[in-house]
């Protein structure tokens, strides 16, 4: 009895084990990758080293400056603007999806209204964004709304906008309804009421859905790809412009871009860890 | 919006201060400006381009005919493009791809996850942290896993390098070259980001049963399999239905990891719907066909939504029953 409980908690961390290595051997080899030298980014298979056997940080002067003492190449654009580019932009975003979410959420929770639309704000999530994004583009470029920020901005605001919708809903969904009642019966107007009463209730969870969707909008690949061409691309989309004919497979600068690019979300997300089941599947699972 | 309109025109004029009635009025007043914004977001980028798209779609306008698409009724050919897209083989087989990397890709994420959530059941030292180990990969932006996959399967990559370790020989598979191999890596990509969320949603599942069922069953002597097939497995039917849902829908889409290690090369081997529709668009510069593409997988995937929508809720009201037989059993 006792002898095959050791032998099953030895088989469980043999295999929890395991999957903790798959799940992180990419990210090390990223992570070292961009401290690595030219020399070291692509060698024979038997010299292929995990740690870099002499670290350096001129890939991330390189990504940032344009030029790196021992990178041979120059590029002349650097990565400070699509930084800038992904941050704004992501920011901005999130705060348009979050305010009209979170307003739109409490009407339909609270008040019964616009009964329909819950699902007409769902099935934005349902088509794969390439197939819808002609017309778009097509009012975009009408609009002079491409490569800019507030542009990129306003439709990341509308694709994240299922996410904070749903989330805000469940989480006004579970306030009691007792003290804002009381505090109406009081002759607060609802407005007061959302505001004064409701809103310091969830502040937590808002919080959560502000950061859940700022890592939806940060980890955004194909619509920047589609509505920017050079002064507003984000950082994803900046990694192709670091293999180009003329600099070849720069592995070292690409992988400190993506380390870059990979850090906000994991940080982050660990901190709302809580609440991933309820964000990821629109509020259907609670936990 | 017309919702919006009648509901302002039935509400009735505010007279006694106090009164529930006009409380009540009050909310509803005040709740229709709440959900205004987020109708009008709905307005711009979903009826205006649904309008826009049907009618490019019935033309042969592009971006480079010089002309505003405000006139593409020029070129009218009204169903040229949908019949185009049934003798388009190109297509299909980028459609048969796209089904082929999800029929592979989410069964294994869904027996990996479920293999993962189980042994996470109980508490054992060092639980939180291979938690939050095994969660890393899905916050990894998809674009840079991508690149992460398209370092990893370089020939003299770290792939290589382990497989020839454990196989003691000299591997040197060139990954992403080799149509069959390239699928295998894009899939591999795909389940190492992915199998974390299957785990994560599944695992809240699990640890969602109801305890004293569990403890009832053990008492009885049930093992863990016949706890697992008979009580947690059953209980679990949303949860699965959810996640295996979520899943089909994103994989459905998959673009960015795909685009970045393999372009959807080599040829159209790794070539999905999403990269197909993407290169009409860029490199044959085929708007309106791709508007008539759009169009018609937006008509099969509502008709499939709206089926999906029918059996969640026929599985709701399911556990529902279960639920209340189980109580009834209890204080039987």
């Amino acid at each position: 009895m006792n002898r095959s409980k050791v032998l099953l908690g030895a088989g469980r961390y043999l295999l929890v084990g395991l999957a903790s290595a798959i799940a992180m051997v990419p990210v090390v080899w990223m992570g070292t990758m961009a401290f690595k030298p030219r020399e070291e980014w692509t060698s024979g298979i038997d010299q292929l080293s995990w740690l870099p056997k002499d670290p350096t940080f001129d890939n991330f002067i390189f990504i940032f400056t344009g030029h790196a003492p021992k990178l041979l190449v120059a590029i002349d654009r650097v990565a400070v603007g699509p930084a800038i580019s992904s941050l704004v932009c992501a920011t901005l975003g999130t705060i348009i999806a979050v305010v009209v979410g979170t307003l739109a959420a409490y009407g339909v929770s609270r008040f019964k209204v616009g009964q329909n639309l819950p699902l007409s704000i769902l099935q934005l999530r349902l088509f794969p964004p390439l197939a819808v994004m002609i017309p778009v583009m097509i009012m975009w470029a009408y609009l002079n709304l491409i490569d800019t920020w507030w542009g990129l901005s306003l439709i990341y605001g509308i694709v994240t906008l299922p996410f904070a919708f749903w989330l805000m809903m469940t989480f006004f969904d579970d306030v009691p309804r007792e003290i804002e009642e009381a505090a109406l019966v009081e002759g607060c107007t609802p407005w007061v009421v959302f505001w004064r009463v409701t809103l310091p209730m969830v502040r937590a969870p808002l919080a959560t859905t502000i950061l859940f969707v700022f890592i939806l909008n940060w980890s955004d690949y194909a619509i920047a790809l589609l509505l920017t061409r050079k002064d507003w691309n984000t950082i994803p989309v900046f990694m192709n412009a670091l293999s180009t004919a003329m600099t070849g497979q720069m592995y070292g600068a690409k992988a400190a871009l993506g380390l870059i690019a990979a850090i906000p979300p994991v940080a982050l997300g660990i901190l709302i860890q809580k609440y991933l089941v309820r964000g990821l599947t629109f509020g259907a699972l609670k936990q | 919006m017309n919702a919006v309109i009648t509901e302002r025109q039935v509400e009735p004029v505010p007279t006694a201060a106090h009164s529930t009635n006009n409380l009540a009025a009050q909310g509803r007043r005040v709740g229709t400006w709440m959900i205004v914004p987020a109708q009008l977001l709905l307005l711009f980028i979903v009826v205006f381009p649904l309008l826009m798209q049907i009618y490019i779609s019935l033309t042969y306008w592009g971006p480079t005919d010089g002309v505003s698409w405000i006139y593409a009724y020029r070129s009218l050919n009204l169903f040229g493009n949908y019949v185009t897209f049934f003798s388009d083989g190109a297509l299909w087989a980028a459609i048969a791809r796209t089904l082929l990397i999800m029929a592979v890709a989410v069964p294994l994420e869904f027996v990996l996850g479920l293999g993962l959530a189980t042994l996470f059941v109980d508490t054992f030292p060092g639980r939180r942290i291979f938690y939050s180990i095994l969660l890393t990969p899905m916050m990894v932006v998809p674009a840079v896993a991508g690149y992460m996959f398209y370092m990893l399967f370089q020939s003299n990559g770290p792939v290589n390098q382990i497989l020839s370790f454990l196989t003691n020989s000299n591997v040197q598979l060139v990954w992403l070259s080799v149509p069959h191999l390239a699928l295998i890596a894009v899939i591999a990509a795909d389940v190492w980001q992915w199998t974390p969320l299957v785990f994560l949603i599944l695992l809240a599942g699990i640890l969602a049963v109801p305890e004293d069922q569990l403890k009832a069953a053990t008492m009885l002597g049930a093992n863990w399999p016949q706890r697992f097939r008979r009580i947690v497995l059953p209980r679990m039917r949303t949860v699965i239905t959810i996640v295996i849902i979520l899943r089909l829908v994103e994989s459905f889409k998959l673009f960015d990891v795909m685009f970045v290690m393999t372009r959807g090369g080599p040829g159209t081997a790794t070539e999905t719907i999403s990269l197909y529709i993407y290169k009409q668009t860029f490199n044959e510069l085929e708007w309106s066909y791709v508007a008539a593409i759009g169009l018609t997988l937006l008509v099969i995937l509502s008709v499939l939504a709206v089926f999906g929508m029918r059996f969640m809720k026929h599985e709701i009201e399911v556990e529902k029953a279960m639920g209340l037989e189980t109580v009834g059993g209890k204080t039987a």
